[in-house]
């Protein structure tokens, strides 16, 4: 047994008035030995200490990332050939918006999405809509719909080929289906849950039918919409992904299969790279749009 | 001579019946509230007060018998059931310009007055999420009175109250009342409650009305008064709740913890 006062744990605490740590070292004869401070019993006090900003400490990651991956391509242990160097890849970035091929395939890709998604948006949204308002609209169009859901979409590529031909209506088409989905499901499930008493005070302080569903039914399923809006992006990204490099003579897919007979990586990479920016910002906007809609959540959201 | 309208009751039902998959909650009910009494119907719960409350409100078709209300009347629930994405102005005035036929300018001003009224003034423009339990059942009182009903039904209002703001929510209920006054059913099981807002307690037992209670005791109402505490016994063992019993059960831990 030590005693309590010389037990390095113990003088360490903080003590109980914020007093210096050099006088802790002495305890107060008067304060009862068998307790301890309760400050510090588990957790120290936040040292405070300044810190570099958040976007730059979450930027430390990435940067450390990258920098191991180029370390392995100077020093040779990972070929070209296998995978281009961020250095490389860049280059090829430059190159390839220097000849304007990047911006060019960029914009169609986008725009298939943008269509794509506009589309798939509006029919899921509708589907949602008639089916989560009406009972009767619930019993003819989920069980289909729901049916439909289970395809997976990448499936149809080659019936859609037959349907629609290799143009740009197939892309777009599938990435509408891939979208469709995901927004109903979200939207239904936000209707369905929207609280029924709210629905009830609506009713009882004089709203129309109109009244209700504009004014408590889709606000109320709004949060709902949007992750399903979330969702339908990054389906939307992956379908097109894979649209473009089975058949398409442009679009960041087709640059990627066309590098990919060249056997050039950078090409290849610098093709992921840029589908991921988009999905970043893609998804960024849409958590834009919800702070945006859902202001009353206040603190709530905690996103 | 009274104006033949002002004595025209404010609610008149004559033998409503409601079961629930066969089982009967209501069996029968008789009840007439003149304008501007106050009523509060006391039972235990699942004795069907909330249910002929409801019934009322019109929020419950599916009733036997025959249930009379003033067109103009509001509901206040136990929870405050405002819109979260609406400030609470537009909360409070929700509504309004359809059944009232008003514009804008009037609906503005009147939920502005309303607001003043429970002390929410400041608040208007706040998003409901971010008032306090009571501020948000006040908000729910302003919703409600905004359109001067001729019938106001509580149901439990001030249940989800703590114990402080329950006793400021009276003052001001009862002060609403008098400067409104509406006829008003408040559904409770605090008998105090009853006693101290209401001119006559009724108690639903088994479905129907087994206790009609008028309340004259001297304003203010403190519990003190012989009197409230006569009623209570009377109302409390009509509940079922033998007053002297139950308390010698409550208070024999505590006097073993004292020692």
């Amino acid at each position: 047994m030590t005693d309590v006062r010389t037990d390095p744990e113990v003088l360490d605490l903080p003590r109980l008035e914020g007093a210096a740590p050099t006088t802790a070292a002495v305890l107060d004869p008067t304060e009862p030995h068998s307790l301890v401070d309760a400050r510090g019993r588990h957790r120290r006090p936040k040292r405070r200490h300044r810190s570099a900003p958040s976007f730059l400490r979450k930027l430390a990651g990435p940067l450390i990332v990258l920098g191991v991956w180029q370390l392995l391509c100077t020093t040779g242990v990972v070929n070209e050939n296998t995978l281009a160097s961020p250095a490389s890849v860049f280059d090829a970035g430059r190159e390839l918006w220097a000849s304007g091929e990047l911006q060019e395939n960029l914009l169609i890709s986008l725009q298939r999405v943008a269509l794509g998604l506009a589309f798939g948006v509006a029919v899921g949204l509708a589907l949602a809509i008639l089916a989560g308002l009406t009972r009767r609209g619930d019993d003819l169009l989920d069980p289909p719909v729901q049916m439909l859901r289970a395809i997976p979409i990448l499936g149809l590529i080659p019936l859609v080929i037959i349907w629609f031909g290799v143009g740009e209506t197939s892309k777009i088409f599938l990435i509408a289906l891939g979208v469709t989905f995901p927004v109903y499901v979200n939207t239904h499930a936000a209707i369905r849950g929207v609280d029924a008493r709210l629905v009830e005070a609506g009713e009882t302080f004089g709203l129309s039918r109109a009244g209700l569903i504009g004014r408590v039914i889709l606000p109320g399923a709004l949060p709902g919409f949007l992750v399903g809006l979330r969702f339908a992006l990054v389906g939307g990204w992956l379908i097109i992904i894979v649209a473009e490099q089975i058949n398409a003579q442009s679009g960041l897919g087709y640059l990627i299969n066309q590098a990919q007979a060249w056997y050039r990586t950078d090409i290849i990479v610098l093709g992921l790279v840029t589908y991921a920016l988009l999905g970043l910002i893609a998804d960024n906007i849409v958590r834009l749009l919800e702070r945006r809609l859902l202001v009353w959540r206040g603190g709530f959201a905690g996103a | 001579m009274p104006d033949p309208s002002v004595s025209e009751p404010a609610v008149v039902t004559r033998d409503i019946r409601r079961s629930f998959d066969g089982r009967a909650v209501l069996q029968g009910i008789d009840l007439t509230i003149r304008p501007g009494e106050f009523v509060a119907l006391l039972g235990r719960s699942g004795s069907g007060k909330s249910t002929f409350l409801r019934i009322l409100g019109g929020l419950d078709p599916d009733y036997e018998g025959r249930a009379l209300v003033p067109e103009k009347l509001s509901v206040v629930f136990q929870d405050p059931r405002l819109l979260p994405w609406q400030r609470v102005q537009t909360n409070v005035g929700i509504g309004l310009r359809r059944t009232l036929h008003l514009d804008r300018t009037t609906v503005r001003a009147r939920t502005q007055r309303a607001l003043a009224e429970v002390g929410l003034d400041g608040h208007a423009q706040a998003w409901p999420l971010t008032l306090s339990g009571g501020e948000a059942q006040r908000a729910a009182l302003a919703r409600a009175l905004v359109r001067e009903p001729q019938l106001l039904l509580l149901d439990e209002p001030f249940g989800a109250l703590d114990a402080l703001t329950r006793i400021r929510m009276h003052a001001l209920l009862q002060e609403l009342c008098r400067r409104h006054r509406p006829a008003v059913l408040l559904v409770t099981h605090d008998v105090d409650e009853a006693l101290l807002l209401s001119d006559r307690v009724l108690v639903l037992t088994d479905g129907r009305v087994s206790l009609d209670l008028s309340v004259d005791l001297d304003s203010p109402r403190v519990r003190t008064d012989p009197r409230f505490s006569e009623a209570r016994t009377r109302l409390l063992s009509e509940l079922g709740v033998d007053e002297l019993a139950e308390g010698r059960h409550e208070t024999q831990p505590l006097a073993a913890r004292s020692i």
